[in-house]
């Protein structure tokens, strides 16, 4: 059923250049004008635990990666012996002489490495090698392409992968990966999530980043640390999450749009500054990319586990904005529009996301024109100046303290106690009862403000209806090419999209989502009436690939 | 020079400790202007306690925000503008306990913000717990047979995190206190001040100060010495323990990059491959 899908799964240990070796076929594919999916399923541990990735490869677009394979390389006996069940017929699983079972290919792996290098021995050149051979690519070009992903060691990079190419040149090998995509031009870069939402928050102006890294969050702080003096963001990896966020919020203060990230767990330990940003009126942008939990969890691995706690998240009520991207376009735009939200409503918005977005990769062009287009519009502050100042949509015109800003007479406080215009303490009825109207106006503003921007996207055609939302969508999507059903999605999740869902409400409907409660079809339930016929729940860590979900979908519909 | 003070009611109890500091905190930003700094440049941040209610007297700008948090509020301030002064008032609840790890951090990264610490031993505003810096057997509401542990020494705290200004002064001696302020506020680089703070309901230790302080003679010449003097318990020495330059952290961490506007942004995000 699969349409000239050719899958690779390089397994083996960490610390063995899995993942390197994945996102070097990948570029290969995308450089010949493929579509690739790669997604890696890794452990916490630096050295020694079993990793490993898969690299899906189309002429068209993918949007999830496939778990049965048609070539497999085992850098180790583990991976030989977990993964040789997920080749497919015809498929070939190349590994180490030492390790081969029943099946697999023995390849001198490990002694030509020994062979070949001195120092800085990288495995991952050899499933480069076999790849590389079965594109149809030449020695030259091989060493072409070594020579542009390897910085280091490269004379002897090269000398091994060519002798691995060669290796396989003398088997009668009959598997072939071809490349050629005649009249299709796709795009030559793939990016993570991560890297999407750090640019997409950027475009829009993003100043600053506090974070302390936590898994799957982890790879936007360094994303903003690598490219501080290129793009003009200040990266700070703070002493905890508590820093943080408290940090964001002052920098906030002096005018500098910050955001922060964390997992879970580490988003925990900012909620009583979310709450903070709900008091003071900061516009913190949140990215919250989940794994399964609760506490520590299952650090490296995908849920959905982590949907009230964004909707709730903080003590206390204000408004707030959550969102979560159904795409790798969208983590790029809604990143962008979430920061823009904030500083327009001077509220808190969180990012909501999975692992699997976060750290899959996926081939796409920049592209800036589904961004918003100009800078939000900001009131102008009156004089004198009070922080608070009382609005019909709630917004309080901002000011920075500091020369150029503003003036000797300006006093602008921002106060964590309830409080008057002035910023200053507030304990009478009345005065507390005032300015909890004021923030709560701001509800209906946000509402307002987020019709400006695509709130919920439906994908495809059929009599079956799939709710999901975030990384999910992706999954369906994939498996939307062998099976009709209608996929409806809801970007934003608060404000809820009630007017766009208007034509669901009641209907019957199927709901997928990773985590072990239905809590996404709760929330659909109560919010649209949604009659859910199936609640898919999936909390393994893992995610969906086509074949599984065309099976369970296609199960519901005969049901 | 406007009036520095609110309007809001004041409800430190008569002779709390932090009248004097409110006192010299205002002559020090007096001072600051006449000396030619922006008023609208000083900036303060405050955590939560008695101390904390300086954000309601003071006339400034700045964030009252979380319990512990004053100095990672005021570090955000200061790495998004390095122009501004900013002041932080910290309990010792709050910057000793709460929040140790983001006063220790802030002298560790020698980021240039002021912190003063109220340490009146004990928790006022909760009425009259043990801190931090209480002392062992330190009777209060949660330790009614008297304080098991042993107190924090903040200024020996702060010097091994590498502040680079630390100086001690004491509530009730205003000019001092106040001329320590300026010199810290205008020190390039973290500087700390512990203020000894009696606190009249819970902890009144002025017979204590007015008996055993001391000014020091000159600044200790090493490390072991500042520490020594700073933790004699026979004379209690006010006055500044250390004061050294090296890179600061607001400085140091700034992007290089030239500022972008939006379409700017646009256009090198689709011309970049990253």
């Amino acid at each position: 059923m699969h349409r000239g899908i050719f899958s690779v799964l390089i397994g083996g240990k960490a610390g063995e250049g899995v993942k390197k070796a994945a996102q070097v076929i990948a570029q290969i594919a995308m450089d010949r004008d493929n579509f690739i999916f790669q997604a890696d399923d890794y452990q916490s541990a630096i050295r020694g635990a079993h990793n490993f990735s898969i690299v899906s490869i189309c002429r068209e677009r993918l949007y999830s990666a496939y778990k049965s394979v048609q070539l497999i390389v085992s850098f180790d006996k583990k991976s030989v012996l977990k993964h040789n069940s997920s080749l497919k017929e015809g498929g070939i699983h190349f590994c180490d002489e030492q390790d081969a079972i029943e099946g697999c290919i023995a390849l001198p792996l490990n002694r030509l490495m020994k062979e070949h290098y001195t120092s800085g021995a990288n495995l991952s050149l050899s499933a480069v090698a076999i790849f590389a051979r079965l594109a149809g690519l030449d020695k030259d070009e091989l060493e072409e392409l070594i020579r542009a992903e390897f910085r280091r060691n490269q004379d002897e990079n090269i000398s091994f992968a060519k002798a691995i190419y060669d290796e396989l040149a003398a088997l009668d090998i009959s598997l072939s990966c071809d490349l050629k995509n005649p009249g299709v031009s796709a795009p030559r870069k793939g990016y993570t999530g991560n890297q999407l939402i750090s640019l997409g928050a950027w475009a829009a102006g993003l100043d600053s980043y506090y974070s302390y890294p936590m898994t799957p969050a982890s790879s936007i702080l360094h994303f903003y640390a690598r490219y501080r003096d290129e793009l003009g963001v200040v990266a700070i990896h703070t002493e905890s999450e508590l820093a943080a966020a408290n940090m964001a919020i002052g920098a906030i203060l002096a005018g500098s749009k910050a955001a922060v990230g964390s997992s879970g767990g580490g988003i925990a330990l900012m909620q009583e500054a979310f709450s903070l940003a709900g008091m003071v009126e900061a516009p913190l942008l949140m990215f919250l990319s989940s794994r399964p939990g609760p506490a520590t969890g299952a650090s490296t691995y995908s849920a959905q586990e982590d949907l009230n706690f964004a909707l709730y998240q903080g003590h206390g009520e204000f408004p707030r904005i959550v969102a979560s991207p159904d795409s790798y376009e969208r983590a790029l735009s809604l990143s962008a529009e979430l920061l823009d939200l904030a500083w327009e409503s001077q509220s808190p918005a969180i990012l909501l996301t999975e692992k699997h977005l976060s750290e899959s990769m996926y081939n796409m062009d920049l592209d800036a024109s589904s961004l918003p287009q100009s800078d939000p519009v900001m009131k102008e502050p009156a004089s004198p100046y009070n922080r608070y100042a009382f609005a019909d949509d709630g917004v309080s015109p901002i000011k920075y303290p500091g020369e150029g800003n503003a003036e000797a007479g300006d006093v602008i406080k921002w106060n964590s106690n309830e409080h008057t215009e002035d910023g200053v303490r507030a304990d009478d009825a009345d005065e507390i009862t005032a300015m909890k109207d004021k923030r709560k106006k701001k509800q209906e503003l946000i509402n307002k403000l987020s019709k400006s921007y695509q709130r919920v996207a439906e994908y495809g055609e059929g009599e079956m209806l799939v709710f999901a939302y975030g990384s999910t969508v992706l999954e369906l999507r994939e498996a939307q090419k062998y099976l009709d059903f209608k996929i409806v999605a809801p970007i934003y999740l608060d404000p809820f999209p009630d007017e766009e869902l208007e034509e669901y409400r009641g209907k019957k409907a199927v709901v997928v989502e990773h985590s072990a409660n239905p809590n996404f079809a709760g929330y659909l339930k109560a919010k649209l009436g949604l009659e859910v016929i199936k609640d898919v729940l999936r909390y393994d860590g893992r995610p969906y690939d086509a074949d599984e979900l065309v099976n369970i979908l296609k199960e519901v519909k005969d049901a | 020079m406007r009036n520095l003070t609110t309007n809001k009611e004041n409800t430190w109890c008569p002779g709390c400790g932090n009248f004097g500091i409110f006192a010299a905190v205002k002559r020090s930003i007096e001072s600051l202007v006449e000396q030619g700094e922006p008023m609208e440049n000083i900036v303060m941040s405050c955590g939560i306690g008695c101390h904390g209610k300086m954000f309601d007297y003071l006339d400034i700008s700045g964030i009252f925000g979380l319990h512990g948090r004053a100095a990672s509020s005021a570090s955000g301030i200061k790495i998004a503008n390095p122009n501004l002064k900013v002041i932080v008032f910290g309990g010792d609840g709050d910057s000793m306990g709460e929040g140790l790890e983001h006063t220790l951090f802030a002298a560790k990264r020698n980021i240039d913000i002021t912190l003063i610490l109220h340490n009146n031993g004990t928790y006022g505003l909760t009425t009259g717990q043990a801190s931090p810096l209480s002392e062992t057997g330190y009777r209060g509401l949660s330790t009614p047979q008297g304080n098991l542990e042993a107190p924090f020494h903040s200024l020996g705290l702060i010097m091994e995190a590498g502040a680079s200004f630390v100086a001690r002064a004491y509530s009730a001696r205003i000019p001092q206190l106040s001329e320590l302020i300026t010199q810290a506020v205008l020190h390039k680089g973290f500087s700390f001040i512990e203020v000894l703070q009696p606190c009249v309901s819970y902890n009144n230790t002025y017979d204590l100060y007015n008996s055993k302080t001391k000014n020091l003679d000159a600044m200790p010449a090493s490390d072991e010495e500042a520490i020594k003097l700073a933790k004699d318990e026979e004379d209690i020495y006010l006055g500044i323990f250390r004061q050294q330059q090296r890179p600061v952290f607001d400085i140091e961490v700034q992007s290089k990059a030239k500022a972008m506007d939006r379409q700017e942004r646009f256009a090198y995000l689709e011309s970049r491959q990253f």
